[in-house]
């Protein structure tokens, strides 16, 4: 939408709505743009992203968490990880970003309906995968799906009320690990790749859907591989230090590719192709 | 300086730098010269690329210690003993110059006799380095036609800095390697123009170019030239006026382009001192740490505003030029210092700076072939350059030594001022790294600088960080017995267990709370280089 | 001869007088100090215009500044955050003397900023630019265009082409606004003949064997496609580089930027961009601490790959033009040349 405008760069600025406190690392925050006859046009589809501006922090882009929904607010996930983030996590309701975007390559959402899909995340990985799962539901998927979640600690448990609500749905399953129990968790201790065996799969007719750290991806994708799936049935989004958000700067780029303008999105086909350090191990 | 000054007679590098281009064997010691002097690092590469072996002598491993042939990983204050037991090697097998001991040096029989009373076995204890290292690395050294030292400040910030210069110029001397093109000893300079603030004479004991305030006859010339009496006595070191504390022998002071609160040890002393001063003035470019302190504070001008000349370490004085004016109210040194000399009754009245010049080339010998026409559209002049049709001086010492013949200056083990114990069990090491400068008053400026080191962060071995349970990007506090920081780790190989390093250039982090005030008994410089410190996760 | 005219050398100068009252006007100075660069020229008379010398800069900074503001904000309270476009018209400018190897780069770089999303500060700047080239007759120690395709001499791209004959320049043109200027001053130009264009072709055969260098791009790009560099090359070239971003500063088609904040005072401030260089380790690290790339082994990689590898497999062609800059201004010994030599000598 934005990119042949001539204020290519130029955020919009944007209030926050809410804010909610997901863990002590992540907040997700609701936002709608000041200029409201822009709030009601802007669309975004997902996993695509949004540069953030932070008064004096510069810009940093943020997966988009929420369903598109015309008019509807914008959930920006947000882990604390450097200055900006930090700046963020600070800020309170009214408090104004900016905001320019939507960017990058969605997920291939046409190709999910009619599939069974499974959702393996890792903490903050759950954000994107958020967008896609209420997406899905809202537009009646009616086939399988399952959703595997892995958080550090009980309490580093994110996305509380999407987890219950996912768990409530007739076809949903959704199965959550921790890697160091706490007090009072009956739940499973370990990798999400324990849940993993424990998931009737059927790998011809499935999608499987992956975000979070590395070393996650890289142990899913192994016993992914193991159960059959198919190269082009997987898809991992990419994470890489992001500047332009457009296609120019350069930044993100990964061999010939570049993050923001063929990703964020890609299917482990493609990654397959380029030489990505956090896949290959 | 001292060390070299005391045998050689200058101190200063005897070489230019691109003579090490042309070196068999270049030894480093005490200097990360990737991080701190890469124009010198690209030359030992050039060495390299012709065929020249290297020898680094570092407690961490550092890139150019990656690259090396021969590694010395040392203790941290064990440079005498390594020298020395070099040396021993070196007269063993007979790889000694004889010729030039005999014609050009003097107190050959002092060090020989110290250095076959010398225990090899004990120096290996002490250091930390095989024997078969430390004789692979003299015998490469010794029979080597061109060879370089390269040192710098891994050198001289320690307690026995004078005694590990000598010892570098012992070993030198005693193979000859000196004198000679492509062939020197190489002290590197921290700064752009420190050796010409040395020369100037920026230094309690002498005028410019290195003549004695306590010799009448020097006195007296600028005495006549500055038509005013001078004191005879030398001044006070940098460490006597910065940490004097609440009575301390200074009432005011005037402080340029200088950051005492963060560059000098012990900064809680440091603020004492100066928060004690009648009067505090200071110039510079920003509002550094100490320029906060001041009762007055005047901007001046950075490079980019001002017309002179900088001295860098191969002691060659190079022209800079005004690209633009002042900015705001902020005025050159120059200016500063006329316009406040005329207020205090002692009219300063230089019409330009090349007029400043001309003095010096009167009054300092060394500088005596060097004014602005001169060195106008030139590459610049290396001193000693006597006169107006004097070249200028490639390297040192050639015939004779500046002080007439080399002296050999027997000098033996001095323990470091304090190492680690039970209580305080690691080895703090500081120093600097390759984005920011110094105290970053100036490349903290900028955001791609920033970018790139925009923290502190103190390296430990992972062995370390796993006895601490630390992993990299956590907070550490940091103690020693004169103050406490927090510090984010890194883990890495290139430290030793139980020794950690980390830079000073970052005010959040003010690593001068902790370092000692021990310092060297002839150059006064400060024991930067060893500490120890207590560490625990925040 | 059809579209190829003579002009004068002594009529130079009093054609750029007169373009200069349309244009500002850039071209190759030699400054006191006795260096060449482009410069924008105040008064014709007072500098000395150097056609004789490489300029030790290109373009690139014209197009796209090493600095250059974006947007001013100001945020008066956490609840307001303004943002303000930055009007900044470029006058229509008239670039002089510029080399086969500077005007291949100007056409990359317009893919760069041109082809996806449409950078709206180059666009404006290279809207109001006119191109006179200048064909190498000579080429300098440090060139090798001659492999890259991007000189000695160039038959497109330009506004208007110059070609050195001795007393006169042959004059071409490739776009309508270069033959605008020969029609609005036609007193200058006369027809070439058939003996001045041969003239130029027999300029071009011999600067086409003047190079000095012999660099076997092809090799090290069809190494580079096949997976054949040896990783011993990466990490000695990685580890030797000072890390200083000299060869992307000088390099005319080194388009890398990054983006920042400069806070001006307690509720303002600017974006800012400004150059970058794929070989700084912050050019990579996240938020958090964690790169890709490690600097120290392979910080160089991406440099050499971008030129000489994806760019090729996406356009072609290299995005090296030749022209040697890295290889004055690299004291590290990492330049593409040396890069070339090393991968093209060692096998993996």
């Amino acid at each position: 939408m934005p990119s042949q405008s001539k204020d290519l760069y130029l955020p919009r600025p944007a209030e926050i709505r809410e804010v909610i406190e997901e863990n002590s690392q992540i907040k997700t925050f609701a936002l709608s743009f000041i200029d409201r006859e822009y709030q009601d046009r802007f669309s975004y589809a997902p996993g695509q992203f949004l540069m953030v501006s932070v008064p004096h922090c510069g810009e940093a882009p943020i997966s988009v968490s929420s369903t598109p929904v015309s008019g509807g607010a914008i959930h920006l996930s947000v882990r604390r990880a450097g200055r900006l983030t930090a700046a963020m996590h600070g800020m309170r309701k009214g408090d104004v970003v900016g905001l320019r975007g939507p960017y990058g390559r969605p997920f291939p959402m046409a190709e999910l309906a009619g599939r069974d899909l499974l959702f393996v995340a890792g903490g903050i990985g759950l954000a994107p995968l958020r967008s896609v799962i209420n997406t899905c539901l809202a537009a009646g998927h009616g086939r399988r799906i399952t959703i595997l979640y892995g958080s550090r600690t009980p309490s580093d448990i994110a996305f509380k009320a999407d987890l219950t609500s996912w768990g409530e749905t007739a076809n949903v399953s959704c199965l959550l690990t921790v890697d160091r129990a706490e007090p009072g968790w009956q739940g499973e201790v370990g990798l999400v790749t324990a849940l993993l065996a424990q998931c009737r799969l059927e790998p011809d007719d499935a999608k499987a859907l992956l975000c979070g750290p590395p070393m996650m991806i890289r142990a899913v994708l192994a016993e992914l591989a193991e159960r059959g799936f198919a190269d082009e049935d997987i898809i991992t989004t990419m994470e890489r230090h992001m500047k332009c958000g457009v296609g120019i700067c350069r930044h993100c780029h990964m061999d010939d590719k570049l993050v923001c303008r063929d990703g964020p999105v890609f299917t482990l086909q493609e990654l397959k192709q380029l030489k990505v350090m956090e896949l290959l191990g | 300086m001292a060390g070299l000054a005391t045998t050689f007679g200058s101190g200063a590098m005897t070489n230019s730098i691109n003579e090490i281009e042309n070196a068999q064997v270049i030894l480093l010691i005490g200097s990360n010269t990737s991080e701190a002097h890469p124009q010198v690092a690209r030359r030992i590469f050039t060495a390299m690329d012709r065929g020249a072996r290297l020898i680094v002598i570092d407690p961490r491993r550092t890139l150019m210690a990656k690259r090396a042939d021969i590694h010395l990983p040392i203790r941290p204050g064990t440079d005498i003993p390594l020298l020395n037991a070099m040396m021993r090697v070196i007269l063993d097998e007979n790889l000694a110059d004889d010729l030039f001991i005999e014609m050009r040096t003097e107190n050959f029989y002092g060090l020989r006799d110290m250095l076959f009373r010398f225990d090899l076995e004990e120096t290996v204890r002490l250091t930390g380095v095989d024997l078969a290292r430390i004789r692979a690395a003299a015998q490469l050294y010794g029979r080597a036609q061109k060879a370089v030292i390269c040192y710098c400040l891994g050198i001289t910030q320690h307690v026995c800095g004078t005694g590990n210069v000598q010892a570098i110029a012992n070993l030198a001397m005693l193979t000859g390697h000196v004198e000679k093109e492509d062939t020197g000893v190489d002290p590197l300079r921290g700064q752009n123009n420190v050796q010409g603030a040395c020369d100037m004479g920026a230094l309690p004991n002498v005028f410019p170019s290195y003549q004695q305030v306590d010799i009448d006859d020097y006195r007296e010339k600028f005495e006549r030239a500055w038509h005013a009496s001078l004191p005879g006595q030398p001044g006070l070191t940098l460490m006597q006026m910065t940490h004097g504390g609440k009575n301390g022998p200074l009432k005011a002071m005037f402080i340029m382009g200088e950051n005492p609160v963060l560059s000098d040890p012990v900064s809680d002393r440091v603020e004492e001192t100066l928060d004690n001063l009648e009067f505090l003035l200071v110039a510079d470019i920003f509002l550094t740490e100490t320029a906060r302190r001041a009762h007055v504070v005047l901007p001046a001008a950075s490079f980019a505003e001002k017309t002179g000349t900088f001295t860098n370490s191969e002691r060659r004085v190079q022209m800079v030029r005004r690209v633009i004016p002042p900015l705001g109210q902020s005025r050159t040194d120059s200016d500063i210092i006329m316009d406040l000399a005329g207020r205090l009754g002692y009219a300063m009245d230089y019409e330009s700076p090349a007029e400043i010049m001309e003095e010096i080339s009167m009054l300092a010998p060394i500088y005596g072939g060097m004014q602005h026409d001169r060195l106008e559209n030139s590459w610049g002049l290396q001193w000693p350059c006597w006169d107006r049709s004097h070249p200028g001086t490639p390297f040192l010492h050639k015939y004779y030594f500046t002080r007439g013949r080399g002296r050999f200056t027997p000098v033996v083990h001095e323990p470091p001022a304090e190492l680690p114990d039970d209580d305080y069990p690691f080895l703090l090491n500081t120093g600097r790294i390759y984005h920011q400068y110094h105290t970053g008053t100036m490349s903290r400026h900028s955001a791609l600088l920033s970018r790139e080191a925009g923290e502190a962060l103190l390296q430990l071995h992972p062995e370390d960080g796993r006895r601490l349970g630390v992993r990299s990007g956590d907070l550490l506090r940091m103690r020693s017995r004169r103050g406490e920081v927090q510090v984010k780790a890194e883990l890495t190989e290139t430290v030793r267990p139980g020794e950690v390093y980390t830079t000073f250039h970052f005010s959040e982090m003010p690593v001068n709370r902790l370092t000692i005030s021990a310092q060297d008994h002839f150059s006064q410089c400060p024991e930067y280089k060893i500490c120890a410190v207590h560490l625990e996760k925040v | 001869m059809k579209d190829k005219y003579l002009l004068k050398k002594d009529h130079l100068l009093p054609l750029l007088r007169k373009l200069k009252k349309t244009y500002r006007l850039i071209a190759p100075v030699r400054n006191t100090h006795g260096d060449t660069l482009f410069t924008a020229i105040d008064r014709l008379d007072e500098v000395r215009i150097d056609l004789d010398k490489q300029p030790q800069n290109s373009l690139k900074q014209f197009f796209f500044p090493q600095q250059e503001v974006l947007f001013t904000y100001d945020n008066p309270a956490g609840d307001s955050y303004h943002f303000q476009p930055v009007v900044e018209e470029s006058p229509p400018s008239l670039y002089f003397g510029v080399r086969p190897c500077d005007l291949s780069a100007v056409l990359y770089m317009d893919v760069v900023f041109l082809k996806d999303a449409k950078d709206p500060s180059y666009l404006q700047k290279r809207q109001n630019s006119i191109l006179v080239g200048l064909n190498c007759n000579d080429p300098f120690a440090s060139c090798f265009c001659n492999v890259t395709r991007s000189g000695p001499f160039i038959d497109f791209g330009f506004d208007l082409q110059l070609t050195d004959l001795g007393d006169r320049f042959l004059v071409e043109f490739d776009r309508s606004r270069g033959q605008e200027i020969i029609t609005s001053w036609q007193q200058f130009f006369a027809p070439a003949g058939e003996a001045d264009v041969k003239a130029q072709y027999q300029s071009f055969l011999e600067a086409r064997g003047k190079f000095s260098l012999q660099v076997h791009l092809d090799q090290a790009v069809r190494k580079l496609a096949l997976g054949e560099v040896p990783e011993s090359v990466w990490e000695e070239l990685s580890m030797r580089c000072q890390d200083c971003g000299g060869c992307a500063y000088i390099c005319p088609t080194c388009t890398c930027f990054t983006i920042h904040d400069l806070q001006t005072s307690d509720h303002a401030g600017e974006r800012l961009r400004s150059w970058d260089a794929c070989t700084f380790s912050g050019f990579t690290r996240m938020a958090g601490g964690h790169n890709p790339v490690d600097r120290q082994m392979r910080g160089i990689e991406k440099r050499f790959r971008h030129k000489l590898q994806f760019d090729v497999k996406k356009d072609n062609r290299p995005s090296c033009v030749g022209c040697g800059r890295c290889v004055n201004i690299c004291f590290g010994g990492t330049d593409i040349v040396r890069f070339i030599n090393m991968t093209c000598c060692e096998n993996s």
